[in-house]
Formats: C-alpha cells, structure tokens, sequence
C-alpha cells in the first residue's frame, strides 16, 4: 500500500513537473479581460461613428442623444493604453464634434 | 561731411538688412514631386536614424484623404500626430498600414517600425527615414504622374480628374481600419461672394470635397462657423494655412490657381 502510494505520488510529481500546473477557469496573462471590454467600447464607438454621413438628416434630439453617447463614451476611451486612447479619442472627437456641428446649425436655422 | 557718410551708411545698412529680412522669408515654390511632402522627425534623431519623408502624391493615389485623416487619426498638421514607433509596432499610424501583412496589388505592405536591432533590417528603416538621401521617389514620381492629366500648379496633376477617369481609385474603406458608413448624400454647391470687385465669386463645391474627405475632416476642426456667411474668410487667412489653406498650400491644389475656386463668370 505504502508503495503504491509512493507510486502514485511519483507519477503525480512527474505528470505535473512534464505538463506543469494549469489553472484553466483563469484566463492566461494575455488580454482576455481586455479584449472584452474592448469589444464593448469598440462597439459603441463603431455604432456611434458610422452614422457622421447621417448627421444632416437626424433631427435635434437624435443628434443631442449622440453628442450623450460620445461624453458617456469618452472615460471609457480614456482608461485605453496611450496609443489607442491618442488614436481613437481624437477619432470620437471628430464625430462629437461634427454632431455638435449640425446640432448648432440646426438650432441657429430654428431660430 | 563725415557725419553725411555716416548717415548714408546707416541708411544703406538699414535698407540692406529689410531687403534681406524680406527675401529670407521668401518660400521656394516645391517642386512637383516634392509637393505634399511632409517631413517627420518626432523621434527619429533621438533613434540615430535619418527623418521620415512621407509623400502624399504616393499616398493619396490610393487612399481618401479621410481613410487617414480620420479613420487612421493622422492629424491635419505635420508633426501634430507625434508618432512614436511603438505606435507603429501596435498596429496604429504608420503601422495601420504597413504591418507586413497588408496586400496591395499582390504584395504584402512592408512593415515599419520594428523592435529588432538587427542591420538586415536597416534597408526597410531607410525606406520611410530617408530624408538627405538622394535616391528617393522622385524618379518614381515621373514614372506615376507620365499618364495622368496634368494641371498647372501643385504636383502638377489633376487629381480630380485623375480619379474619374479611374486612372487612380483611392479606396474609402480600409478592413480593421475604417468604419463602415452609408453613403453620403450629396450636399448642393453653393457660392461665397469675393471680396474684390472684378474677382469672380467662388463654387464651393461639396460634393467634390465629401468624396475624399467625408464631414468629420472639416466640420467643426477646420470650418467652425455654423451658419453661412457668420465666418469672414480672407485669403490672408488662408495664406497662413487657416480654412482652405489647410490643404489647399500643402496637398491640394496651390492658392496661386485661383480660377479653380474663383470660377463663376463675372457678369458685364
């Protein structure tokens, strides 16, 4: 009995020094927390962007509601690493900026 | 007598040292390959390598205007993007592009900027940090422009025509890059008044614009004013690279070509 236990434990050590100790429900060291949070925000930021041929056919409140989705995305774009935030809050702000554009416009031929 | 020489004296200096103030600031008109040529040197001294001279003729030939200045984020002004290598290694800038696996016309991009130290990868670095080398695109350039319609000033080409006649075909939407997005309705031609009497007044035509540069390009970074007219343009403005003269002195056809805006007929 003795034996067979240091046997097994044997086996055990050897099995786990060859394949080494995994821990599969946690994700590996890359970025699959990340990815999914990108996949999130990149998401949002696609939809929201698409739509800048659009501006001058949406009306006041659909252009305010952008303008609100752009500010509520901008902090989430901000915690990004340097490059992705230069890149892509330039990229919001561009399209923030031509909804606000026609917004303006709107209301200045309104008034 | 001797004070009358001094005075003349000064007087000489004086008016050499203004005529020598005002022709020092006095541009030499680019030449048609070296029109749109930006020269980038963020980082590249402090990385022992020579400054990157980007051509916009080579770039504009396939690419909208807006595919880079909107859906790769390059800024409108050079030097403004302050890219750094590591941009360019992740994927982004430079690097959107030439990341050695994007295929144009058969071939993969090459890649740009890279971690490896290794001096086989030296010629590939020296394909964009090539500036004071004489050997760079402008043999290329004459070979590129030969069978395109020519214009007078800028890179000597009329891109416009270039691209309707589908002698060139700049594509609009990049894969990974670019964010899909409906047609854009084409937004009517409109007129603004010159200011001098006898100068015809202005096409401004949004349709030719919209097709390379979509909105997001002008409105509001480069033409703020909402309402039409609110803004009070001069071509002093422009001349310092305000409005039009963003593109219009540095990729886009010169200012010098002033029929090409001014070009409603002056009624009798």
């Amino acid at each position: 009995m003795g034996k067979a236990k240091l046997v097994a434990t044997l086996v055990f050590l050897g099995l786990t020094g060859l394949y080494g100790v995994c821990a599969p429900e946690k994700p590996p060291a890359s970025s699959q927390g990340e990815a999914k949070a990108t996949e999130g925000w990149q998401k949002e930021f696609d939809d929201i962007c698409s739509k800048t041929q659009d501006a001058m056919t949406f009306t006041a409140e659909q252009l305010t509601a952008l303008v609100q989705r752009c500010d509520a995305l901008e902090p989430q774009i901000e915690k990004l690493d340097e490059t992705r935030k230069k890149v892509y809050l330039k990229r919001l702000r561009q399209c923030r900026g031509l909804f606000n554009y026609v917004l303006e416009s709107k209301k200045k031929d309104n008034k | 007598m001797r004070r009358a020489t001094l005075v003349s004296l000064a007087l000489i200096l004086a008016l050499s040292a203004a005529t020598l103030a005002q022709t020092a600031v006095k541009k030499k008109r680019p030449l048609p390959y070296e029109y749109g040529r930006v020269v980038i040197n963020n980082y590249s001294d402090k990385g022992g390598l020579a400054p990157v001279v980007f051509e916009h003729w080579l770039h504009r030939a396939k690419f909208s205007c807006r595919v880079c200045h909107v859906d790769v984020g390059f800024a409108m002004k050079a030097g403004a993007t302050n890219i750094k290598p590591d941009d360019n290694m992740r994927g982004y800038y430079c690097g959107a592009c030439h990341n050695g696996k994007m295929m144009y016309q058969g071939n993969a991009v090459f890649a740009s900027c890279s971690k490896s130290s290794d001096p086989q990868d030296l010629p590939r670095c020296e394909r964009c940090h090539s500036f004071g080398r004489t050997d760079t695109t402008d043999a290329a350039f004459v070979r590129f422009a030969r069978p395109l319609p020519k214009e007078r000033f800028g890179n000597g080409l009329d891109w416009q025509q270039a691209e309707e006649s589908g002698l060139i075909n700049p594509v609009d939407f990049v894969p990974g890059i670019s964010v899909k997005r409906k047609s854009l309705a084409v937004q009517k031609d409109f007129a603004l008044n010159a200011k001098l009497v006898g100068m015809p007044n202005i096409i401004f035509s949004h349709k030719k614009h919209t097709v390379w540069n979509g909105c997001e390009l002008c409105h509001p970074e480069i033409f703020v004013g909402v309402k039409k007219g609110e803004t009070h343009y001069s071509m002093v403005g422009i001349f310092e690279g305000k409005y039009c003269g963003v593109c219009h002195n540095t990729v886009a056809f010169p200012l010098m070509d002033c029929q090409r805006c001014h070009s409603t007929p002056v009624q009798p």
